[in-house]
């Protein structure tokens, strides 16, 4: 049992990297908080239920993007899957159409990309990262055609309920939603037999293959839940906005890739869970966060944004690094 | 013949033959297996042992024969079916999942079945333990010693309630204490009444403990007989047997004085590796495959990146650090895999020619095209490929014609050290003897050729001079005029 | 054996082309959508419409030139998006300060070093799968992009305000000899260059064979690192050429001008008949590639369909163009 508390302790120490850096940024701003000229409202609450409302989103997607990256693929669609169930829930709605009927039908429209994707990148055998690329491109043009470009928003105002509710003080559904979702996902990738197959498919194909794993099918399915995370964000996305874009998830594939190969998913396969790509989500979040209460951008105004670009290649770059090293030391 | 009281047979493989383009790897094999013994299986690279694995295991499928397991005829299986009947092999490249932990790779793909997560560990637990093997379930298989990765390997088949464990070169890369280990294991499983198929190229090991064995040459089954009725020297001499004299041309005369000195290379595989190479000399190598022969001729090339490396060409220190390297100095490497390494399979067969005299071919900057098809146009010819042109892709030659174009790509540059890794793998026998023609044609030139093979009698007949390279150190030099297959041999599986 | 007697798979020639149109019904289509066009909107023929094709046209073709060697090597460039709006904002914002000849002159450098940077990254990190080129570029095109935000501040620089002269940019948008504008002057001699270098120099060869098999070529002596500099720089002056001649014709700069070239370039590209996985393709190959893009864009707007509907066609020809190849690459191999 000795050495399964060394595991453990390793797992934790493997996982500290973002989280020291999450702890590296919370005591930064409490830093910055004791002196007058930096003093934000970091701490507030407002603040810290604000971060975690914007994060939530984010980490409904990263749940699926998780399962799909572990598999050894990934799908750069989700961003226009998102922008368009948001849009087509909302116009859905205000066509008359019941609130439950019209999330349904979503998810449907979610499972459809899903298999399109499923089917050219996994049975085509093609490469995922383009596939998915033209099929985000086709998803935000079916929003612009569908909006005129034109943000919709929602006549039924029950429809903005279902995410703003708030029910533990000033947390609301949106984020107990987010919390179902990953605990959804950690749980499958752990106990199920579909989950330790994803790991095992991204792991090592062949050896998964001749173990008598379904490869197909199990790089097939995560897409459809890739999708379908996607899905769920973009009505979650809409309800709490209470009006949809269809530009709305331009940079949200490479935001959510990035975050989760912060956290410790390898965008090679086979490494990676529900948990870690959480933490990364929740560094990225806390990051733009601080970076917004210290007012950077009245220092230079889009310096946040270059930071962020700047931080994700860095991320890239050394996940690729690790990966020559491996190679190298064969 | 197996002595008579023995129990019956648990696997037959009868009169199986698997053919592949240009190579017959399996010719009517008739073999049986009995429960309760460790049979050997001994044979140089490419006697078929392999093959005959992979069609056991359901990766390739027989031409024809007929295999009966357990009572079942076998005809066409997926691995995982083989597995489930009881049927388990431990390749040489192990089949684990590096990501994943040691009880997951021992039930993989079968996480629910056996009980989620807790049922897993602890039942992966108790099979380790069956073995004595104290290796943490959760610990990740990318950090286990190969050791320990082959125990969960064993693990995974007793899983599967196997009948027959058959072990793939297991000893390769073990350490002494290791062996002894796996030893262990093999008898506890033996006494379990589990057959074992053992393969191996070291002849200790097969008299050490294993109860029968089959020695394989060239596709065939040269005999089955009980280790107790056969020496050490009867074996070797079935498997090295075949020696056909015109097969080759006569040897090429060498007297040069020394080009090229390897003053030493030392990496994780090989240990201080000294050589010297004369002008006009082949020089052959023998070793076994994982012995270091390959690693060798890679750092020497400047293939791989090797920290300890001291060399000498023309009595002068040469730094290489890239095949570029090796080029510029005037060596040049035909490697062993030859779509992955050598060809470039999309392009044609003049630019796979000129590949490595491009840079020659290039006056500021611009390729003389040209010249680049008279080149191609006059290797074609004094190799004798068969192509319909210069321009067609090389992809649709055959394996032998793809292979002299490669040849073509470095005899244009007129290397002083050639080094050639398995040459005439998978050819047909009239280009192997154009390419031994070739190689004489080159020494004669002047030009020096370390040759790689696994096959013997290649080597004896082509080379003035035979180094023996084992577990990365070079062990053993001979004079193959006199020296006789077997002692080479013995001395490539390390005993004398 | 006419497809084996194909040199490189790309020399343009009647039988290749052939070859080509039979397997690339991509291209039939939008062959078969222009015939179409012209029978049901006779203005497509006209000299005012052609004349417009060839305007959109100069602003793509450019980054999908570059692009095309970077995917024959086996890589992918995504930063171009980035790279052009940086390039366009700098060579604007400095025309009064160093005069327009100069300013033209930093924006290309620009280009050319954030092409460097890309393959240093790339080198450096030892990506040398097309995902990770991939992954790397397109953050870097966050980078570029947020560097032109911040340089003016994501305020739209106008090329009409300027103090100094900007005949040089009038020029490029409207000058010219005969028919000949002067865009398309530059790009005619783009291609040239590049045509040369990817048919007859040993650094456009050693890039096709990188793109052919890797490990093959380094063995050979082809030196992989020096194709990787070579490709990102050439993708990053030509991006820098495509935002200098896209600033003189719609005279302004804006950061984010250049997003929609990222993606429509590798959709010339492949249309093209240029292979994603490398080792395939030219440079002339992505002209008729870009032209048959202009041209559909032209003939849906012709037809009076919407700009979304063509922006989500856009998506679906590049998962037809690299699914159809796919197929088309199987069959061969089989």
């Amino acid at each position: 049992m000795n050495a399964r508390i060394i595991e453990v302790s390793k797992t934790v120490l493997a996982l500290q990297k973002a989280f020291l850096a999450i702890i590296l940024v919370v005591l930064a701003m409490a830093v910055f908080n004791m002196i007058p000229a930096t003093r934000s409202e970091f701490f507030s609450q407002v603040n810290l239920v604000d971060l975690l409302k914007s994060s939530s989103i984010f980490l409904i997607l990263a749940m699926g993007e998780t399962v799909t990256l572990i598999a050894g693929g990934v799908d750069l669609s989700i961003g226009g899957l998102m922008a368009l169930t948001g849009v087509v829930v909302i116009q859905l709605i205000n066509a008359g159409v019941p609130i439950p009927v019209a999330i349904a039908l979503c998810l449907l429209l979610g499972l459809v990309v899903g298999a399109v994707n499923a089917f050219v990148s996994v049975y085509q055998r093609t490469e995922p990262f383009i596939i998915t690329l033209g099929m985000g491109i086709v998803l935000t043009g079916i929003g612009l055609q569908l909006t005129d470009a034109h943000p919709v928003t929602a006549t039924d105002q029950g429809f903005q309920s279902i995410a703003n509710t708030e029910i533990f003080g000033p947390v609301p559904i949106l984020v107990l939603v987010m919390l179902a979702v990953v605990a959804v996902v950690y749980w499958m990738l752990r106990n199920t037999s579909f989950g330790r197959n994803v790991y095992a498919v991204g792991g090592d194909y062949e050896v998964a293959k001749y173990s008598g794993i379904n490869v197909l099918r199990t790089k097939a399915a995560t897409y459809l839940i890739c999708s379908l995370t996607a899905t769920l964000g973009g009505v979650m996305l809409a309800s709490q906005l209470n009006s949809a874009s269809s530009i709305a998830g331009d940079n949200t594939p490479l935001y959510v890739v990035c975050a989760v190969v912060v956290g410790g998913t390898s965008v090679a396969g086979g490494i990676g869970g529900a948990i870690k790509s959480a933490i990364g989500l929740v560094l990225l979040g806390i990051l733009t966060n601080a970076f917004s209460m210290l007012r950077i951008d009245t220092l230079v105004s889009y310096l946040p944004t270059a930071l962020l670009g700047i931080i994700i290649v860095s991320i890239l770059w050394l996940d690729s690094y690790g990966r020559k090293r491996k190679r190298e030391a064969v | 013949m197996v002595v008579a009281s023995a129990p019956a047979a648990l696997l037959t493989i009868n009169d199986v033959s698997k053919a592949f383009p240009g190579v017959k790897a399996l010719d009517h094999v008739t073999l049986e297996v009995r429960p309760g013994r460790v049979h050997g299986i001994v044979g140089e690279n490419g006697a078929g042992k392999s093959t005959l694995m992979k069609i056991l295991s359901g990766v390739y499928e027989k031409d024809s024969g007929e295999i009966t397991f357990d009572g079942n005829v076998i005809d066409k299986v997926t691995p995982v079916e083989s597995m489930h009947m009881g049927l388990a092999i431990i390749y040489q490249e192990l089949n684990l999942v590096n990501t994943m932990s040691v009880g997951e790779n021992v039930f993989l793909g079968r996480f629910a079945e056996s009980g989620g997560r807790a049922g897993v560990h602890a039942k992966a637990r108790a099979l380790l333990d069956s073995i004595g093997c104290k290796v943490d379930t959760h610990k990740q298989v990318s950090e286990l010693s190969v050791s320990d990765k082959q125990m969960v390997e064993i693990a995974k088949a007793l899983s599967f309630d196997s009948k027959l464990i058959i072990m793939d070169e297991p000893s390769s890369s073990l350490t002494n204490d290791e062996m002894q280990k796996l030893i262990k294991i093999i008898h506890e499983l033996k006494a379990k009444g589990i057959a074992i198929i053992y393969i191996s190229h070291k002849l200790d090991e097969i008299f050490g403990f294993c109860d029968v064995v089959t020695v394989m040459r060239d596709g065939h089954v040269i005999d089955t007989r009980d280790v107790s009725s056969i020496t050490r020297n009867e074996m070797i001499s079935m498997m090295v047997g075949r020696t056909i004299e015109n097969e080759y041309p006569p040897r090429p005369e060498c007297a040069g004085e020394t080009i090229l000195e390897i003053k030493g290379i030392s990496t994780r595989k090989l240990r201080d590796v000294k050589l010297t190479l004369r002008k006009g000399e082949i020089l052959g190598l023998v070793g076994l495959v994982g012995s270091g022969r390959t690693e060798l001729v890679r750092a020497l090339f400047g293939a791989d990146r090797v920290a300890g490396k001291s060399i000498l060409l023309d009595g002068k220190p040469v730094e290489i650090n890239s095949p570029k390297d090796a080029i510029n100095l005037g060596l040049a490497m035909v490697p062993e895999d030859r779509k992955l390494q050598g060809l470039l399979l999309g392009f044609a067969v003049e630019q796979n020619i000129s590949l490595a005299v491009l840079a020659r071919l290039t006056k500021r900057g611009f390729i003389d095209t040209k010249g680049e098809s008279s080149i191609s146009d006059r290797q074609i010819k004094a190799l004798n490929i068969k192509t319909p042109s210069g321009r067609t892709k090389i992809r649709s030659l055959s394996g032998g014609n793809q292979q002299k174009a490669i040849l073509g790509r470095w005899l244009e540059m007129s290397p002083r050290v050639l080094i050639l890794d398995e040459p005439t793998k998978g050819i047909d026998v009239g280009a192997k003897y154009e390419i031994y023609l070739l190689m004489k044609k080159i020494v004669e030139d002047g030009g020096s050729i370390i040759l790689i093979s696994s096959e013997l009698p290649e080597v004896l007949h082509m080379s003035n001079r035979v180094n023996t390279i084992c577990d990365g150190r070079i062990n053993g030099e001979f004079d193959p005029a006199v020296a006789s297959a077997d002692e080479i041999m013995a001395k490539a599986f390390e005993f004398a | 054996m006419s497809a084996s007697t194909q040199r490189l798979g790309g020399r343009v020639n009647s039988q290749t082309a052939i070859n080509l149109l039979k397997s690339n019904p991509i291209f039939v289509a939008i062959a078969a959508l222009a015939v179409v066009t012209s029978f049901v909107e006779p203005q497509f023929l006209t000299g005012e419409n052609l004349n417009n094709i060839i305007r959109q046209f100069g602003t793509l073709i450019f980054a999908a030139l570059g692009m095309t060697l970077v995917i024959m090597a086996g890589f992918l460039d995504l930063s171009i998006g980035g790279i052009i709006g940086l390039v366009a904002v700098v060579t604007v914002t400095l025309i009064d300060t160093v005069g327009q000849g100069p300013a033209i002159l930093i924006g290309l450098s620009v280009g050319l070093g954030c092409g460097l940077l890309n393959s240093a990254l790339i080198i450096s990190s030892g990506a040398l799968t097309q995902a990770e080129s991939l992954f790397i570029t397109y953050g870097m095109s966050l980078v570029y992009g947020a560097a032109a935000l911040m340089y003016v501040q994501g305020v739209t620089q106008f090329l009409t305000y300027s103090k100094t002269s900007i005949a040089l940019f009038d020029t490029i948008n409207s000058g010219g000899i005969g028919f000949l504008s002067v865009s398309a002057m530059i790009f005619l001699v783009c291609l040239a260059i590049l045509y040369v270098i990817e048919r007859r120099t040993y650094a456009g060869r050693a890039i096709v064979l990188t793109g052919g098999n890797k490990v093959a070529a380094r063995l050979a002596g082809i030196p992989i690192s020096r194709s990787i500099v070579i490709i990102y720089s050439v993708s990053g002056v030509m991006a820098a050429i495509g935002a200098v001649v896209l600033v003189s014709r719609v005279t302004l700069a804006d950061p984010t001008m250049g997003t929609p070239y990222m993606t429509q370039a590798i959709l010339a590209v492949v249309v093209g008949g240029t292979a994603l996985i490398g080792g395939r393709g030219s440079v002339m190959w992505t002209v008729v590639g870009t032209l048959l893009l202009i041209l559909l864009n032209n003939c849906l707007n012709l037809l009076e369909v919407s700009t979304y509907v063509q922006y989500m066609l856009r998506g679906a020809i590049l998962i037809m163009a690299i699914w159809l190849d796919r197929v088309k690459q199987t069959s061969v191999s089989k």
